[in-house]
């Protein structure tokens, strides 16, 4: 594996719950991202993708191994990356508007010049005119649209993707899918992003890395040499379908007897 | 245009009626009328002895005891005594529970250093040290101070402490990511998170200042104060004071519950509204 823009290497991760035998999350991981490249992560539940993110976002400390984004060690939360979390994680007593500039605040911007920033995001994201709405007015897809802009306006160069649809309804999630493709195109990040839907990760990537159950390895990485940009219609396409069986029957044998919750 | 056409419907459809709106202050201020009256007219019907008529008070008694009070100068005095004892009491409680409550919930040391602590002097009541607040602080403004701050104390410490326990997980680690500092977690989501726990807690601690003040007036930490007239008043079987004393501690409560409901409603903006239940 060549050196990438986001680069981990030999990624270890072993930790303890309270009144349990210790679990080894990550083993000798190695991840390699290109620079604007749109990479996913798919593998059985507990595998430790979602682990993974967490280190590279700085927020659990590895036991040992080396991780850089653009040369840079990665030591620790820092601005060149953003996660958009699985369950929104916004601030239910900030509107729309401060919970997007909760990055540039804690940067120590502004406020005026935080709220025309983010105002480019929130049209970016299409939630024009909710700019004064708390959270609890929002329906799924519409807060998953302020973690996106909270993720983008601090203008970081990777974004951390951890099942950000998981928790929508099949049509909401399509949409969304198609939004996260016109604002890659958009904002030109590097995409770092984890699922366990195959579909969503052929969709979406231009390479899936298969990983195994745990703890947690790189099994296989897929290219995904479909055109961009991507319709609707080439979910039913042949060559699509092909692709999703490939990951399929990587996946399968490491799905446990007891039948792990891989989906699709 | 749309929006606010359907808006405008909508406001249509859901007028309510006087007495729709009004219902529970009608019902509520008629209710409180009916036992006045009741309670001034009925003894009218029984002939009393002077012995039982020394032991009992008419609305209009009470309320020219009150007016009495007042005209004789004696009211404001002893009723700034003890709001100024209240309030300093209850003012220092806040000061001190607030970040107490904080370090115990974040720090595992804090807490496990202080927890047995205020675990045996919560359970203590609280009247057992005005002995000894008396002999430390002597009688006076002190000593009541003394006691609200400690019947006040520990309601909102133990409440923050739960409420800092209880903090979201998932957006510290949201804060976390963007940078932030231990001020900025607790700044930014672990107070914000537990306000509905604090404000419960001051709603507790309110009812014990006011307790703290009139056990500490009646048992002799005072000189003055509303709890003082009326112990003086007891003493001398004026019955009319001892309930004059009542009705003022009551209005004092009914304003401070008045004003907790406006702190709530404050801080509650951004809560759904089946979620509003403190």
């Amino acid at each position: 594996m060549t050196a990438g823009y986001i680069q981990a290497k030999n990624v270890n991760l072993t930790f303890t719950p309270p009144n349990r035998a210790p679990v080894t999350a990550l083993q000798e991981f190695d991840v390699a991202v290109a620079e604007r490249e749109f990479v996913s992560i798919v593998g059985p539940s507990g595998c430790g993708k979602s682990t993974f993110l967490n280190v590279l976002l700085g927020l659990v400390k590895p036991d040992s191994g080396e991780m850089s984004i653009h040369g840079k060690r990665v030591a620790g939360p820092g601005r060149d990356r953003a996660m958009v979390f699985q369950e929104f994680g916004l601030l239910p007593w900030r509107t729309v508007e401060d919970n997007i500039g909760l990055g540039p605040e804690l940067q120590g911007i502004p406020k005026k010049q935080r709220r025309e920033r983010g105002r480019h995001f929130i049209d970016m994201v299409g939630l024009s005119g909710f700019e004064h709405h708390f959270p609890h007015e929002l329906s799924g897809g519409m807060k998953q649209r302020v973690g996106i802009a909270r993720a983008l306006v601090s203008d970081p160069d990777v974004l951390l993707m951890d099942e950000p649809f998981a928790a929508l309804d099949a049509q909401t999630r399509d949409i969304m899918q198609a939004e996260l493709l016109r604002i890659w195109q958009e904002a030109k990040k590097t995409v770092l992003f984890v699922t366990h839907q195959i579909e969503e990760a052929v969709y979406l990537s231009d390479r899936v890395i298969i990983m195994t159950k745990r703890p947690g390895r790189t099994k296989s990485i897929l290219k995904i040499p479909l055109a961009r940009p991507r319709g609707y219609e080439m979910r039913v396409t042949p060559e699509f379908n092909e692709l999703k069986l490939r990951i399929w029957n990587e996946l399968k044998d490491e799905i446990d007897s007891q039948g792990g919750p891989v989906r699709d | 245009m749309s929006n606010r056409h359907a808006s405008n419907e909508t406001t249509a459809v859901t007028r309510k009626t006087f007495w729709e709106t009004n219902e529970p202050l009608i019902l509520g201020v008629g209710f409180i009328v009916l036992v006045i009256v009741l309670w001034q007219i009925v003894p009218s019907f029984f002939t009393m002895s002077k012995g039982m008529k020394l032991f009992f008070a008419t609305p209009t008694m009470v309320f020219t005891a009150i007016g009495d009070l007042i005209a004789s100068g004696k009211l404001w005095p002893a009723l700034r005594f003890s709001s100024s004892a209240f309030a300093a009491g209850l003012a220092l409680a806040i000061v001190a529970a607030l970040p107490l409550g904080v370090l115990m919930g974040r720090s595992r040391l804090m807490n496990e250093l202080f927890d047995p602590f205020v675990t045996a002097i919560n359970a203590t009541p609280r009247l057992v040290f005005l002995p000894l607040i008396i002999i430390w602080f002597g009688i006076g403004m002190t000593s009541v101070i003394v006691v609200v701050f400690i019947g006040a104390l520990f309601p909102l410490l133990i409440n923050t402490y739960e409420g800092v326990k209880n903090a979201d997980r998932l957006l510290i680690n949201v804060v976390r990511s963007y940078g932030a500092s231990e001020w900025d977690i607790n700044r930014l989501v672990v107070i914000p998170n537990s306000l509905p726990y604090i404000i419960s807690g001051l709603r507790l601690a309110i009812g014990r200042a006011v307790l703290g003040v009139v056990v500490a007036e009646f048992f002799g930490g005072s000189a003055k104060g509303i709890g003082v007239i009326m112990v003086q008043a007891s003493s001398s079987f004026q019955v009319d004071l001892v309930f004059a004393g009542l009705i003022i501690f009551m209005a004092l409560s009914l304003v401070l519950t008045g004003i907790v409901r406006a702190i709530e409603t404050r801080f509650n903006r951004w809560r759904p509204e089946k979620a509003k239940t403190f």
